[in-house]
């Protein structure tokens, strides 16, 4: 049954392993080059823990190839999960279906229960070791460019390709695929049905995850600009002398005059009014100790969504009408 | 004997409508069973049951045995090789007779490592047979084996299972709806009409159990009230009558054994009529 499940699957399970190839080689390439070069470019008394050494020049040359290669693989934690549900998880039953062919495989004396039960098993699998080893290389990678100046929480794309996220995403993605099959019993209309399920999917939780948990909440005074480029930023809002949150601080406080153009003159003046008035700026946000608490809650979420679609494809596959 | 197949009131419905109701029939070992009827009879919808692609609604069905089952559409995997098609019925069956299978193909010509899309629908159809033979079931289930087949793959296929039955202790199911493909291999007769069988027995006895008569049309109601009609024709003066028991005739009518297509177009355009084993089903005249 294995075997056959490699039969069958072979050409998803080669190209997938072979982009993950190709992916770890540019990453390698990529993080050697920048070794070298900082190695020839960096002050020689390196504080640990920093990718560019405390130095400018060097942080500049070091973002730009790191943009370089992240605009390559930035569409990776949207694109990979659709194409894993499009090419791994709609055609495992929708072909079967399409062709007739679940009539020669089920009627075999192995009982369909565990033919089904080896392919989930075995596909499933692959695709989670696959997200695994994209997040485990895309880690490895990233703090050559980026130690000392960011982390992987910030930014949710990058959040999404790191930690247990690429695998959650992937396993999630082929329940999807494999349920929309079963569905419609035709590959194409049930590869459409997963890729725009995996784009609902990502908006959802992108909106859904500033609620993981209770953002924290710090109060500025005398600036607008909350100073840790790492963290989620939930919210913000102004708060009255008397501790009161204002959406709006009314005009009467302190007048305040449209910016013309790139100036942010106005703007400033009135915001410095405000703090001058007793005012201040309240923001809510998640900071990047959370990190793994993030990664966890989005994982659970799409393992049981994941859980919940198999199971959905399990029953249809079983209950045996026409 | 026991029969290999047996089905006791089967239904089947999908949604509101039943596809098979009240279905009763027994196949009995080592018989080669022709099921015919209409599109939409219920053949392939009573064949799904007996091969467990379909769940019973109402009542049962009985395999005693292995089944194998060789869907309409000759289903293979089309990207396989031959060769791995007989790895992927290997694996997929304990029982599995590889050296009978691999002969088979040898004296067919069917080149082990060619695709199976490569090959001609006839060779499609001698190798799904073989992957289900290769099984050593106890029933072999064929639905419309011969559809789609030129003439010369058509002889083939059916000279393979007659092959098949006579070598080894093998009860076949086969559906078709042209009754003239089945007139010299099949033993037993099952006549599905609107998801119910309307006939059920050895096609021998079914045939010998009934008469068609021809004479004067005038003197057909008085013929007909003496015996069970199952159908009755005419054109003009003559009236031709199928029916069950012989009656003493008038001189004016002939009388003669009726053929298979014939008894089965009878029963098929007179849906009251039945001839089913069994003392509550014997014999409902029209």
């Amino acid at each position: 049954m294995i075997w056959l499940t490699w039969r069958q699957h072979r050409a998803q399970i080669l190209v997938t392993a072979g982009f993950l190839a190709v992916l770890g080689l540019l990453l390698l390439g990529s993080a050697v080059e920048a070794k070298l070069y900082v190695a020839e470019h960096a002050p020689p008394s390196c504080p640990a823990g920093t990718a560019y050494c405390g130095d400018l020049d060097v942080a500049v040359a070091l973002g730009e190839r790191y943009d370089a290669v992240y605009s390559l693989f930035g569409w990776m934690p949207l694109v990979l999960p659709a194409l894993i549900g499009a090419f791994w998880g709609a055609p495992l039953l929708g072909r079967e279906y399409e062709r007739g062919t679940h009539r020669l495989a089920w009627t075999q004396a192995m009982p369909v229960r565990r033919w089904l039960a080896v392919k989930l098993a075995v596909l499933g699998g692959a695709v989670v070791a696959g997200g695994l080893a994209l997040s485990a290389m895309v880690s490895l990678w990233r703090p050559v460019f980026r130690d000392g100046i960011d982390s992987t929480f910030g930014n949710i794309g990058v959040f999404n390709m790191v930690g247990v996220a690429p695998a959650a995403w992937w396993l999630f993605a082929f329940a999807l695929g494999t349920a929309a099959g079963t569905l419609f019993r035709r590959t194409l209309p049930a590869m459409a049905l997963t890729v725009a399920g995996v784009a609902v999917a990502m908006f959802t939780l992108v909106t859904l995850s500033d609620h993981y948990a209770e953002p924290a909440r710090t109060v500025l005074t005398g600036t607008v600009v909350f100073d840790e480029p790492d963290a989620r930023l939930v919210g913000a809002t102004w708060l009255d002398p008397a501790g009161r949150e204002v959406a709006d601080p009314p005009s009467s406080v302190c007048p305040r005059r449209v910016d013309a153009g790139r100036s942010s003159r106005n703007a400033e003046a009135w915001q410095a009014c405000l703090f001058g008035k007793g005012y201040r700026y309240a923001v809510s946000y998640h900071p990047p100790s959370r990190f793994w608490r993030f990664q966890w809650t989005e994982a659970a979420i799409l393992t049981l969504a994941a859980a919940a679609l198999g199971g959905l494809a399990v029953r249809r596959t079983l209950r045996r009408r026409a | 004997m026991t029969p290999v197949l047996e089905t006791t009131g089967l239904g089947v419905r999908y949604g509101r409508t039943w596809a098979l109701r009240d279905c009763s029939l027994a196949v009995p070992r080592g018989r080669v069973a022709a099921l015919v009827g209409p599109n939409g009879a219920g053949k392939t919808t009573l064949m799904h049951t007996a091969v467990g692609l379909l769940k019973p609604s109402a009542g049962q069905v009985t395999v005693r045995g292995e089944v194998a089952f060789v869907a309409q559409d000759k289903p293979l995997y089309d990207g396989f090789t031959v060769a791995e098609m007989l790895t992927f019925g290997r694996r997929m069956n304990p029982r599995w007779d590889e050296e009978a299978a691999r002969d088979r193909l040898g004296r067919l010509g069917i080149p082990l490592e060619r695709r199976v899309g490569r090959l001609s629908g006839g060779q499609q159809a001698q190798v799904a047979l073989t992957l289900a033979l290769a099984r050593r079931p106890a029933l072999l289930v064929l639905d419309e084996p011969l559809a789609n087949l030129d003439p010369l793959a058509r002889h083939d296929v059916m000279r393979a299972v007659m092959a098949e039955v006579a070598a080894h202790e093998l009860t076949v199911l086969l559906s078709s709806h042209v009754v003239s493909d089945l007139t010299d291999t099949c033993d037993w007769l099952i006549v599905l009409n609107g998801g119910r069988a309307q006939v059920s027995g050895d096609i021998e006895d079914l045939l010998d159990g009934h008469r068609v008569l021809t004479g004067p049309a005038g003197l057909a109601e008085g013929v007909a009230a003496r015996t069970r009609v199952v159908a009755a024709s005419g054109s003009g003066r003559q009236a031709t009558l199928l029916v069950r028991d012989r009656p003493v005739l008038d001189p004016r009518w002939s009388d003669r054994r009726p053929g298979l297509d014939e008894l089965v177009l009878a029963y098929l355009r007179s849906p009251g009529s039945a001839a089913l084993p069994g003392p509550a089903r014997q014999g409902v005249g029209a």
